[in-house]
């Protein structure tokens, strides 16, 4: 098995996001629309984006659980920058350029403040959503106008400009994994960071790139955000970390590091949005939703070990 | 040096602010409210109504919350206030279980203490300015919407928290309102949003994209409404949003006609009747079953038996009055 593709993991998430298609397509009409379709990946593009950071994050052994609230910022920043009017070209710069910057921050923390990258971004995560309460002001921003929406719904060749991003950064992001040394040294972290220091390697400058990457991820999802729901209030993002973890972690690139998927955290975050959207057409009550998506994560996650148990068995 | 002029400075700014309190005390009667927390619209609303409310009324008005609605700063905020003499404090309570142990030392330095905004039920407090029933809530936007959407709606309810009793006590009576009164009606069992606008928004477009013919949907948590109005917008369907939403948040969806209405209280007459209620406490002047109060259109109830001032009818805020609001 290839470490940098993976294939088998995808294989099985993409059966698995066909056979949703069908059996939801199967028990309710308004399953198999085009319109539904279009959104169903809507309402993936902030996950597609910050799970792609979280990917590269998680491949080197580390994780960042403020995601959410670094979109929270950026979003807000953007969201003010649209008030005050400035050119759309450099709206679209300031979400990405804040969330590299926070980002920086928390590699800054986690490298050289030599602490566990869940419990730095832990505390950085109660910091940022301070920022957004003082950003906010109590208020909600809101009332903003549709330039961004206009932006992200733009259709070229029938696609939706915000499905053109995610393939444009995932397609980036392949071919730094593939064409550089980026690829093959950040696994090598993720693989054993020790090691990977006394084979020469550049840890520190992977790391925070790889920090600064996820940032910027965070700062464009924070961008599609105002694009796709022109508001934000305090809670913005409370959730979303979790669900790049699960998706991550569904698409095969393990907690731990050491091994990454792009087509799997794809096709993650695709399933994890199909069942939303499908459950709740077939009439499935939205609080059992939650508990679908967590039977999932348990399942695949024990039929992992539970494989790997009886590879060995056959192996000793 | 640094020191005693540091110290002089603090006794100064002491002596200044301790000052007019202690003056007040003995010419005008004063009246504090101690919000959850300070610095949000809403509780500005009711800051302004208690202020308006002290200048009709020659009282003085303070005005003091924490700054993170935590409990114990709050309490803190308030035994100051009892210390400094004040005579009648209003608190929308934090946490219910800390105000009855306060009830007595304020009576003991000649303070009375009661709630608004929020209850402490069980506390012994004298009275509860209340900014409306549950019942009321429930029922009004229920009458509302299907004054406008007919009596035949097929409605949908997106909710926050599954676990947040004032929510579900509003579903609640929205549901009963529904089986009593309007039988053609569907009313569509509540997704739950959690907390966030984006699940919210997502929830929308599916119950959209599952019900063709849904007519209405109603945003019961207010942090549910902008998710709700852009599921609208987006769908490009003549679907109305509506739900317990403040002006603020919904006064662009009002506007894009993606809401037709929204329903809640008015925050500064909630402040406004709460500086009157501490005004006849401290006069010793009882409550009647329906109360005069000056700039109120309506008389004011009072239920002896829960000791609940309600501040009235929840508010209706439309396109074409919510820029008279800034909450």
């Amino acid at each position: 098995m290839d470490r940098l593709t993976g294939i088998g993991r995808e294989a099985t998430l993409a059966m698995a996001c066909v056979a949703a298609v069908i059996l939801f397509g199967l028990l309710s009409p308004a399953f198999g629309t085009g319109g539904n379709a279009a959104t169903v990946l809507r309402n993936g593009y902030e996950l597609w984006l910050i799970a792609l950071g979280m990917t590269l994050l998680m491949a080197m052994g580390a994780i960042d659980v403020s995601v959410g609230a670094v979109m929270g910022v950026t979003a807000i920043l953007t969201g003010q920058a649209l008030l005050a009017d400035l050119p759309l070209a450099a709206v679209v710069i300031v979400g990405p350029a804040a969330g590299a910057g926070l980002g920086l921050v928390a590699g800054a923390v986690v490298v050289w403040g030599r602490i566990p990258a869940i419990v730095a971004t832990l505390g950085l995560f109660g910091v940022f959503r301070m920022v957004i309460f003082l950003l906010l002001g109590g208020q909600w921003l809101s009332g903003l106008p549709a330039d961004l929406t206009r932006l992200v719904d733009w259709r070229g060749l029938g696609i939706p400009m915000g499905l053109l991003i995610v393939a444009l950064v995932y397609a980036i992001a392949w071919l730094f994994l593939r064409r550089t040394t980026y690829g093959p040294h950040l696994l090598a972290i993720g693989f054993d960071e020790d090691r990977a220091r006394l084979m020469g390697l550049a840890v520190t400058w992977v790391r925070m790139a790889t920090f600064a990457a996820s940032g910027a991820l965070c700062g464009l999802a924070g961008v599609v955000y105002i694009g796709i729901y022109r508001n934000v209030s305090m809670t913005i993002g409370a959730d979303i970390a979790l669900e790049a973890v699960a998706a991550v972690i569904l698409g095969g690139t393990p907690i731990f590091g050491g091994r990454i998927s792009l087509l799997g955290t794809l096709l993650g975050v695709l399933l994890l949005r199909i069942l939303q959207n499908g459950l709740m057409l077939i009439g499935v009550p939205s609080l059992w939703q939650t508990v679908v998506t967590g039977a999932l994560l348990l399942g695949v996650l024990s039929a992992e070990v539970l494989a790997r148990r009886l590879r060995e068995g056959a192996r000793g | 040096m640094t020191n005693v002029r540091l110290l002089s400075r603090l006794s100064v700014a002491a002596l200044t602010a301790a000052f007019p309190i202690a003056a007040m005390a003995q010419d005008t009667p004063s009246v504090a409210f101690v919000p959850q927390l300070i610095g949000i619209p809403y509780f500005n609303a009711m800051e302004n109504g208690g202020n308006a409310a002290a200048a009709d009324l020659g009282v003085e008005f303070i005005f003091q919350g924490p700054v993170d609605a935590n409990p114990l700063d709050q309490l803190q905020i308030v035994e100051s206030l009892i210390s400094r003499g004040v005579d009648a404090i209003a608190v929308s309570v934090l946490d219910a279980s800390a105000l009855a142990p306060l009830m007595d030392s304020a009576a003991s330095q000649g303070a009375i203490l009661f709630t608004s905004d929020s209850d402490a039920a069980d506390s012994g407090r004298p009275v509860y300015v209340a900014q409306a029933t549950d019942e009321g809530l429930g029922t009004k936007l229920i009458e509302e919407l299907i004054a406008r959407v007919g009596t035949d709606a097929t409605i949908g309810i997106v909710s926050g928290e599954a676990t947040a009793s004032n929510l579900n006590a509003w579903i609640g009576y929205m549901q009963e309102r529904v089986e009593d009164a309007y039988p053609e009606v569907t009313l569509l069992d509540p997704e739950f949003a959690g907390g966030t606008a984006e699940r919210a928004a997502q929830l929308s477009t599916d119950l959209i994209a599952a019900h063709p013919d849904l007519d209405a949907i109603i945003a019961v948590a207010s942090s549910t409404c902008p998710g709700v109005a852009q599921a609208i917008e987006t769908s490009g369907k003549d679907i109305m949003g509506t739900g317990y939403c403040s002006p603020n948040t919904a006064r662009e969806y009002l506007k894009s006609g993606a809401f037709g209405f929204t329903v809640l209280w008015d925050p500064y007459q909630l402040g406004y009747l709460t500086v009157w209620a501490g005004q006849q406490l401290i006069a010793g002047t009882p409550f009647a079953a329906e109360n005069t109060v000056p700039t109120f259109p309506a008389p004011v109830t009072f239920d002896a038996e829960t000791g609940i001032l309600l501040l009235g009818e929840p508010a209706v805020f439309t396109a074409e009055n919510v820029d008279e609001y800034d909450f």
